[in-house]
């Protein structure tokens, strides 16, 4: 059975966009990426899913219970941390996990104090006083502080500096080692290549495709920039490739987009000298052109 | 279920706690340094409202100010205090629900396996506690105030006159939650109940003024509201601005839980 299900889930705000049908599933102990540009509808479907927004139209069902009328039922199993996390300014990271801690009937704190030690979270503090990675490490272990089955992450890495997202997509790892599926909302292609099996990509308030990374970035678009010896005879050799495109030549220097299997353009390099040579991981606009070919803005 | 009510209620009166000495020390101080005047201006004040126009005295519940518990009652518990501790309810009642909304607390809070309605409910509660200790706080400053003036004021009639202020305070806090069900956004919810509370303030007082236009009177909840710290509290009117003020929050909770957390 399917962790989390949605069924053509649609949210509208009067006249303004939301997300309209929706449909995936996530599987258990899965690793489930969200991913879009801001304002794409990724928040919506979170908060849809938590029964902070109820659907317009369409169904979600997180363990195989409905997310509206058994709302509370599924929160005792899960974690959540919303997108830009806040608690207010007077209450320390503690005084939060103690109330969270005697809402979900949990005796102490987890494994709260491992998390702070783990993340150097100031659990101390007022929040008020913290800056936004700070803030945003505390939203991390109340989300997680109680070992839920699934965690749902609203771009969790934001505001974190670069060893502590590290810290993150190993916890992420661990958590799916242990079972727990995660569903987490992001912008940032890299962090979810690097913790995803699967990704779902949301644009404009709809999912535009589900895949697993690898398929994914196989689509994309990468760029790649080869210095060679004779650049022309190369330059021939690639035009005459499937998936190669953009190719233009300057000074010994080829520059060219690929898509799909990278195997026939890196044999055809090998077999000329090659100076030089750069292949650009593919942005997440790269990845929406893949899928809208530059159609929709 | 008990115990994630009260857990919230605590959390309320944690968060609340400067607020609760921010509100019932100054309430406290003004109340006892009326109690401490009164016998310097006894004499001067008796003269004084005398000459007030009857519809004056009519209006603002001013009877004789011969006793230093009329007194109190013109200064401040005929206007200030349930103006006062009205606005209060609804910030107290608004910081739990629209301003944990607008601060994210409620996204985290909502996260666990607790109901909106247990959410407005222990905001509800936490605010009838609060209110109760602040009204405690200003009863206590005013006894000693009057121990040191030697003003002679009884304190189960301070206690009543205060008390009373209690179920009028939780009507507009019920009335708070109800907002809450149209908006979350602190400053319309606070400035809605608010309007309300001098709104109905005017309503009363102009029925008392005018015989004829004595009937909008019920359209306030002001109507019931009495003179406790001189003729005692009314029973049926305590309970029943009580009940009312419960069947707000009731309303409210249920507004509350079936709109988007959404400003």
């Amino acid at each position: 059975m399917a962790v989390i299900e949605t069924d053509r889930l649609t949210k509208r705000y009067g006249s303004s966009r939301g997300v309209e049908d929706v449909t995936f599933s996530v599987e258990p102990a899965e690793v489930f990426g969200f991913l879009g540009p801001n304002g794409a509808g990724k928040t919506t479907t979170i908060r849809t899913l938590l029964n902070l927004l109820h659907p317009t139209a369409g169904s979600a069902r997180i363990f195989g219970l409905d997310s509206r009328r058994e709302s509370v039922a599924i929160r005792a199993r899960l974690g959540n941390l919303p997108g830009d996390f806040g608690y207010g300014r007077q209450a320390s990271g503690r005084e939060a996990l103690r109330l969270l801690a005697r809402l979900r009937g949990v005796d102490g704190l987890g494994r709260a104090e491992a998390l702070a030690e783990r993340f150097r979270a100031d659990l101390e503090r007022p929040l008020g006083e913290l800056s936004r990675g700070n803030r945003q490490k505390i939203g991390l272990i109340l989300a997680t502080f109680h070992s839920p089955e699934l965690l749902i992450l609203d771009e969790p890495t934001s505001g974190l500096d670069p060893l502590m997202q590290e810290e993150f997509l190993s916890l992420v790892a661990e958590e799916r080692e242990r079972g727990c599926t995660v569903f987490l909302s992001s912008h940032e292609l890299d962090e979810v290549e690097r913790v995803c099996d699967r990704v779902g990509i949301v644009r404009a308030g709809r999912l535009i495709a589900v895949e697993r990374i690898h398929e994914l970035l196989g689509k994309a678009r990468r760029t790649a920039t080869v210095e060679a010896a004779k650049a022309a005879d190369l330059a021939t050799e690639l035009r005459g490739l499937e998936g190669v495109s953009d190719l233009e030549a300057a000074d010994g220097k080829l520059s060219f987009k690929v898509v799909g299997d990278l195997d026939p353009v890196l044999k055809a390099i090998a077999g000329h000298h090659v100076l030089d040579m750069e292949l650009t991981h593919p942005t997440l606009e790269e990845v929406f052109l893949t899928y809208y070919g530059g159609e929709e803005q | 279920m008990t115990s994630q009510v009260w857990a919230l209620i605590l959390a309320h009166l944690h968060d609340r706690r400067r607020s609760l000495l921010a509100w019932g020390i100054p309430l406290g101080l003004w109340s006892a340094f009326i109690v401490l005047i009164f016998p310097s201006v006894e004499g001067a004040l008796s003269k004084a409202v005398a000459d007030y126009p009857p519809a004056l005295k009519e209006a603002f519940g001013i009877g004789e100010l011969s006793n230093v518990e009329q007194y109190l009652h013109a200064e401040l518990l005929s206007l200030i205090v349930p103006l006062a501790l009205g606005y209060l309810a609804v910030r107290a009642v608004s910081s739990g629900l629209s301003g944990a909304a607008e601060s994210g607390r409620l996204d985290v809070l909502l996260s666990a396996p607790v109901s909106r309605y247990r959410v407005a409910a222990a905001s509800f509660a936490g605010t009838a506690v609060e209110l109760a200790i602040v009204l405690l706080l200003t009863v206590i400053l005013t006894g000693l105030g009057s121990l040191v003036a030697n003003a002679n004021l009884s304190l189960s009639a301070a206690l009543a006159g205060y008390a009373n202020v209690w179920p009028l305070a939780l009507l507009f806090a019920g009335l708070g939650i109800v907002a809450t069900g149209f908006s979350l956004r602190t400053s319309v919810v606070t400035g809605a109940v608010a309007g309300v509370l001098v709104t109905m303030y005017v309503i009363d007082l102009i029925g008392r003024l005018d015989p004829d236009l004595s009937g909008i009177r019920y359209a306030s909840v002001f109507k019931y509201y009495g003179n406790a710290i001189e003729d005692g509290i009314d029973p049926v009117a305590f309970v029943g601005v009580g009940l009312a003020a419960v069947v707000l929050a009731v309303l409210g909770a249920w507004l509350f839980g079936r709109r988007d957390l959404t400003a």
